[in-house]
């Protein structure tokens, strides 16, 4: 190896370790002192080069690697909560929109009667005081009340007009029985004074806090029932 | 999950002392320096899955730490620091003989061109043969070895001259 590569070389790497470069470097003591020289420049050069690392870096690190970590871990979890809560919303706004939509009564209660034959079939008797107490439990007619039996009362249950708590009544009299329903108002119900479809008449009217919808089959009966009701609800 | 963070944790212990110095002689500028280790390493940290070997951590760091150094120049074209200011900066808490040969030195090695000194940082401080410092810079081994050169060189020649001038003042 001749002089300048033995130069070139040591300058690269004082330290190197390849045979070739150690096996020249012991050639002569000029060239041991060269490469001496050299170490002890890198020592020098490697102690200017340790700068003070500032205090805690370390541990600012990992603080700050954890806030983030921490961070995106509560993005996500606020990002499953968002989906969730969309989720919610849809299905509440789908729901809503089925249950609150307008509302036919008529429609409904023709509907209701087909749906609970065994009303129709009932004879068990409904007193006054007991048929009060189920209407003083609707919402909106805690103050309303029967004066007298609207006609013999021989079945009563509470029912849903589309979410709304309401009262179904069987009443009877001389012509035949009548289906009452007792709905408390809702802006979203629609009302039609008559209905009808090939088995059924229906009647419907206002009072101050209720729906009063009829469903006979006898227009006598559906009217004579009408008008015990209009007499005696307060 | 939790062995990342561990793995990640004894990354930091064992690697930012050598990150950081090396961010120093980098941008020259001491917060600059913290700034760009901290985004290395919580870049690092995001893709932590992606290094393999752990003995090639610093080697992957200090890539990580060069795109960042590189980024920062994106953001502000002229935000390089004056390094001779920075030198002074440390000079006012330097007492002993020793510290002051360390402040000069640093003063040299800072006056030379970033590409002499940037590999001699990673050999002296970061152990890199010349094979793995040609690949870290994306240079072949030749011209890393003759920076290397240059580099030395500019050093000891710039030491024997103080020594000289030292000799005849005293």
């Amino acid at each position: 190896m001749d002089e300048l590569e033995f130069r070139r070389r040591a300058y690269g790497d004082p330290h190197s370790q390849e045979p070739e470069f150690l096996s020249a470097m012991q050639e002569s003591p000029a060239r041991e002192q060269f490469v001496a020289e050299l170490k002890s420049l890198d020592r020098r050069v490697e102690k200017a080069l340790k700068v003070d690392v500032p205090e805690g870096l370390a541990d600012k690190l990992i603080l700050r690697q954890q806030l983030t970590a921490h961070h995106s871990q509560r993005r996500r979890t606020r990002y499953l909560i968002a989906m969730a809560a969309s989720v919610a919303f849809v299905v509440g706004v789908s729901f809503g929109v089925l249950r609150f939509g307008p509302v036919d009564l008529g429609e409904h209660a023709l509907a209701h009667v087909y749906h609970e034959p065994k009303a129709l079939l009932s004879d068990s008797t409904v007193e006054l005081a007991d048929l009060n107490a189920s209407l003083a439990s609707l919402r909106g007619l805690e103050h309303a009340r029967f004066e007298g039996e609207p006609g013999q009362v021989v079945f009563k249950a509470y029912c849903d007009f589309r979410g709304v708590r309401s009262l179904h009544l069987v009443l009877e009299n001389a012509g035949g029985k009548v289906t009452l329903f007792i709905v408390p108002i809702e802006e979203r119900m629609q009302l039609e004074t008559q209905f009808a479809d090939a088995k059924y008449q229906g009647l419907g009217f206002k009072t101050k806090e209720a729906f009063m919808l009829l469903v006979g089959e006898q227009g006598s009966a559906l009217k004579e029932a009408a008008k015990e009701v209009r007499q005696r609800f307060i | 999950m939790l062995n990342k963070q561990r793995r990640y944790d004894s990354l930091v212990r064992a690697l930012h002392t050598d990150v950081f110095r090396y961010a120093y002689w980098l941008c020259g500028d001491r917060h600059v320096a913290e700034d760009i280790t901290q985004e290395a390493f919580l870049r690092a940290w995001k893709s932590l899955d992606s290094l393999k070997d752990d003995k090639a951590a610093k080697a992957w760091l200090i890539t990580i730490l060069r795109r960042e150094n590189a980024r920062r120049f994106e953001r502000k074209q002229f935000d390089y620091s004056d390094v001779e200011q920075e030198s002074l900066e440390d000079a006012q808490h330097l007492s002993s003989e020793d510290e002051t040969e360390h402040y000069w030195l640093r003063r040299q090695i800072a006056k030379l061109d970033d590409e002499y000194r940037e590999p001699l940082v990673l050999q002296v401080i970061g152990g890199f043969s010349g094979d793995e410092i040609a690949e870290l810079l994306g240079l072949n081994r030749n011209t890393v070895m003759t920076r290397l050169f240059r580099a030395r060189n500019q050093l000891k020649e710039a030491l024997e001259h103080t020594d000289l001038r030292g000799q005849s003042n005293g």
